[in-house]
């Protein structure tokens, strides 16, 4: 994998905008900290400080989402793309962005998770006010506060400004089954498997990942049903033959 | 829709719900050239120009994922509905939890259902006689075949006949041929048949071959959007339209029934519903009047309409109009597939449901009384290469590449199996009207009590170890013990199955109707929905529902040919 950097602080990820959310992200520009408006409080933090001897996990103060949603009737063929405000700011953005390209980097001609705006989508996700997605939201700001007190932690500097290798050495210890095992790291793997899932998710919904995951239909066939290819055919008289199994 | 001044004397019938039960009784009036007023609770709707048909979920807020808004996804055909309906709430007693699920929309719940049509058979209309439990139907499947048969005709059922004894065959010709079956159905098939389980291709109705001015399916598009060409069944792409084809058929939409009203020797004369969108109640005179509103509603209306002659509510001498609820029973079991991994990949959407499924297998070890549990279920098989969605399948671990990896091989490898069981009606399923609470028209609204029996629970568990040891025999493994049957099963309603609130009978005392869907109570007043369930067999109900409802209405308009109504 490239270890070279697509995006930082400097080097901003660029969600595709509509001229109100561009005027707010101008704004949110000039600001440096990575979490304005984030402050210290239990109420809907993952867990307690207190449950875990190791390790640290932040407590943010999340404002309540109360947006609408798109009812029970929304326009099914014009489809509204998040009816309500998206959330994130640019740093938070720019964060995600590294953040799924770690996940899904581009290999070859297959785009990155951000080259097909994984970030926008996250950004609706943790925006949107229903219950799946507000758990998420708080799981995953969580989850970017911890990366970023790690890498100063570390090496003194916001995640998204300390080097590549040093983003994955971060990324290493909480990535695997075996984080789990280490109480330090159980919070941090629990939310980065849950992020993970999502932005491959993102990924695969798109064009390109649908493409690559080898999703074949959503195409009208005209005449009956032509079932499974030979190729199908002769790989499951394999797994019948290997399990002992006749049809 | 409504034009001018609506005076019900004008029609020999009126209809409440415009789903399975109330479009098949308006078609089969209309066609018998009765004039018919037919009223719907939610909106006008039209699958030809609102289906997304071919929309991925990369077009749809949140990946199309299902929340409080839409419980099935973005894009499913239900609009203006679902669990929750906003101003129109339900309660539930204490320890009870109960799902009621609505489509306030033209064709109701008939746009996104999974249109599995199986017949009930010989042992599903008599489970008392068999084991002493519950109540029989107050007739034979004889009586009622020929019904399925002109319903399936009409309807266009995909399928088979298997000549297994829990799937009675249609004569030759009705069926249409049943798409071939997929990968991890076959694997299953395989798998079940070592086990000696049958499986079969499932029923459904869905059209494989065009059929009036309705299209073939072209395979792809999920079925649950709606089906725009009109080859998945709805009844606002078929019977709706036919009947309105034959000028004698008026639909009031956003008409909610609030109640029945009687005249003073206490039969039905009139009805009252509010228009949504004026929020006035209007009267309409009534000859006849037909309730499929869907069983609770239709039950509802019933509790709701109280009078001097009928002080326990409309038609409900037996006190049994709201008891006798029964869903399906409901859980999912299902595993990763080792074998199936990185499998060759082809165009696995098909007519988007179940191609195969396992039918209930177990009569001849229920007749020796050799099984723990009365009644039967049926498995439907979950798997393929679906579109991408807001899950990805797979034991994920680490990133890029290598995780990508992952997911592109788990793609497809996993199969899970859907039991769907019958439930016996028990003392603690019922509802009521909840006398402290009104929905947003000023109706007092339903409260359920929900409480699944031993028989229910020892089935689930049943289900449970079969469908492990199918899984199993397929290559699965399993590193944790079954979970317990009362943590598995769904919910009360969650399998949108509800029947038997309006149950139908030999005798006034036990039922609410006779078989002929007619209220004990009031010659004139009818119910055509699955209320008139006296079981509910594991088979899902809205075949047997249009079924009954063709019966019941043909017998209706005879009764109307020789003045008895």
């Amino acid at each position: 994998m490239s270890l070279v950097k697509r995006y930082s602080s400097k080097k901003p990820y660029l969600a595709s905008l509509s001229r109100r959310d561009a005027i707010k992200w101008i704004g949110a520009l000039s600001v440096t900290a990575a979490f304005p408006g984030l402050t210290a409080c239990s109420s809907q933090a993952l867990a307690p400080q207190s449950e875990l001897a190791k390790g640290h996990w932040p407590q943010l103060e999340l404002p309540v989402i109360n947006a609408t949603g798109y009812g029970k009737d929304p326009n099914l063929i014009i489809a509204p793309r998040a009816s309500w405000p998206r959330t994130l700011t640019a740093a938070q953005l720019t964060f995600i962005a590294i953040f799924a390209d770690i996940v899904a980097p581009r290999e070859g001609s297959v785009p990155s998770a951000s080259e097909v705006k994984v970030p926008d989508l996250l950004d609706e996700w943790v925006s949107a006010p229903y219950e799946r997605q507000q758990q998420d939201r708080v799981s995953f700001l969580h989850l970017l506060a911890w990366l970023d007190e790690e890498a100063r932690r570390r090496f003194d500097n916001l995640f998204v400004d300390v080097t590549a290798s040093q983003q994955l050495a971060i990324i290493d210890d909480i990535a695997y089954k075996k984080a789990m095992q280490s109480e330090e790291f159980v919070r941090p793997a629990k939310a980065f498997a849950d992020f993970r899932r999502l932005v491959l998710a993102c990924f695969f919904c798109s064009p390109a990942g649908v493409k690559d995951i080898g999703y074949l239909g959503n195409v009208p066939i005209v005449g009956d049903y032509p079932g499974p290819s030979d190729e199908a055919m002769t790989h499951l008289q394999g797994v019948l033959d290997e399990l002992g199994l006749t049809l | 829709m409504m034009e001018g001044q609506i005076n019900g004397h004008d029609y020999d019938v009126i209809v409440v719900g415009s789903g399975a039960g109330g479009a098949m009784a308006a078609y089969t009036l209309t066609k018998s050239g009765r004039k018919v007023l037919m009223l719907e609770a939610g909106r006008d709707y039209d699958p030809k120009t609102e289906t997304p048909m071919f929309k991925s979920n990369f077009d749809a807020p949140l990946l199309g994922a299902g929340n409080s808004d839409k419980d099935f996804g973005f894009y499913d055909a239900t609009v203006d509905g679902g669990w929750e309906v906003p101003g129109e709430p339900y309660t539930k007693g204490e320890g009870s939890e109960f799902l009621w699920w609505r489509a306030r929309m033209l064709g109701g719940r008939t746009n996104h259902w999974g249109r599995y049509s199986l017949r009930f058979s010989e042992h599903d209309f008599k489970g008392f006689s068999r084991d002493g439990l519950g109540a029989d139907w107050p007739f034979e499947y004889w009586d009622l075949a020929p019904w399925y048969d002109e319903t399936e005709a009409l309807v266009g059922i995909c399928g088979t006949n298997t000549g297994l004894d829990d799937m009675p065959d249609s004569p030759e010709g009705v069926l249409q041929p049943p798409p071939k079956p997929r990968v991890p159905e076959l694997l299953v098939s395989a798998a079940a048949k070592k086990l000696g389980i049958p499986t079969a291709p499932m029923h459904r109705a869905v059209l494989t071959r065009p059929k009036d001015d309705r299209q073939a399916c072209f395979y792809a598009t999920p079925c649950g959007r709606g089906c725009s060409i009109g080859a998945a069944f709805q009844t606002t792409t078929s019977l709706i339209p036919m009947a309105q084809a034959t000028g004698l058929l008026t639909v009031i939409t956003d008409a909610m029934v609030k109640e029945v009203n009687v005249d003073e020797k206490g039969k039905v004369n009139a009805l009252t519903y509010i228009d949504k969108k004026t929020k006035q109640a209007h009267r309409l005179d009534a000859k006849v009047i037909i309730l499929a509103a869907s069983a609770c509603e239709s039950a509802r209306i019933l509790l709701n309409s109280k009078s001097e002659s009928h002080p326990n509510g409309l038609a409900n001498s037996s006190g049994h109009v709201g008891r006798n609820i029964m869903d399906s029973t409901g859980v999912s079991y299902g595993a990763h597939i080792p074998a199936l991994e990185g499998r060759p990949k082809y165009n696995e959407d098909g007519h988007t449901a179940n191609h195969l499924f396992i039918p209930w297998w177990g009569h001849k070890v229920q007749e020796k009384k050799a099984m723990a549990f009365p009644r039967g279920y049926h498995f439907e098989i979950g798997s393929g290469f679906r579109a991408p969605s807001s899950w990805v399948s797979g034991d994920l671990d680490g990133y890029g590449k290598p995780l990508k990896e992952i997911a592109k091989q788990a793609y497809g490898s996993y199969v899970g199996l859907a039991l769907r069981g019958e439930m016996l009606p028990n003392d603690d399923c019922y509802m009521e009207i909840d006398e402290d609470v009104k929905d947003k028209w000023g109706i007092p609204v339903v409260k359920f009590h929900w409480k699944w029996s031993q028989h229910e629970l020892k089935q689930v568990e049943h289900g449970l170890k079969t469908a492990r040891q199918i899984l199993e025999t397929m290559g699965a493994k399993f590193d944790k013990p079954l979970p317990k049957a009362e943590d598995a099963i769904l919910k009360g309603g969650q399998i949108i199955h509800e029947v038997g609130s309006t149950r139908m009978g030999d005798s006034p005392t036990e039922s609410v109707t006779n078989q002929w869907g007619q209220t004990w109570d009031c010659s004139n007043l009818f119910v055509m929905d699955a209320g008139v369930f006296a079981s509910n067999p594991h088979k899902n109900c809205t075949l047997t529902i249009m079924t009954l409802a063709m019966r019941n209405s043909t017998w209706l308009a005879r009764q109307l040919d020789k003045g008895e109504l």
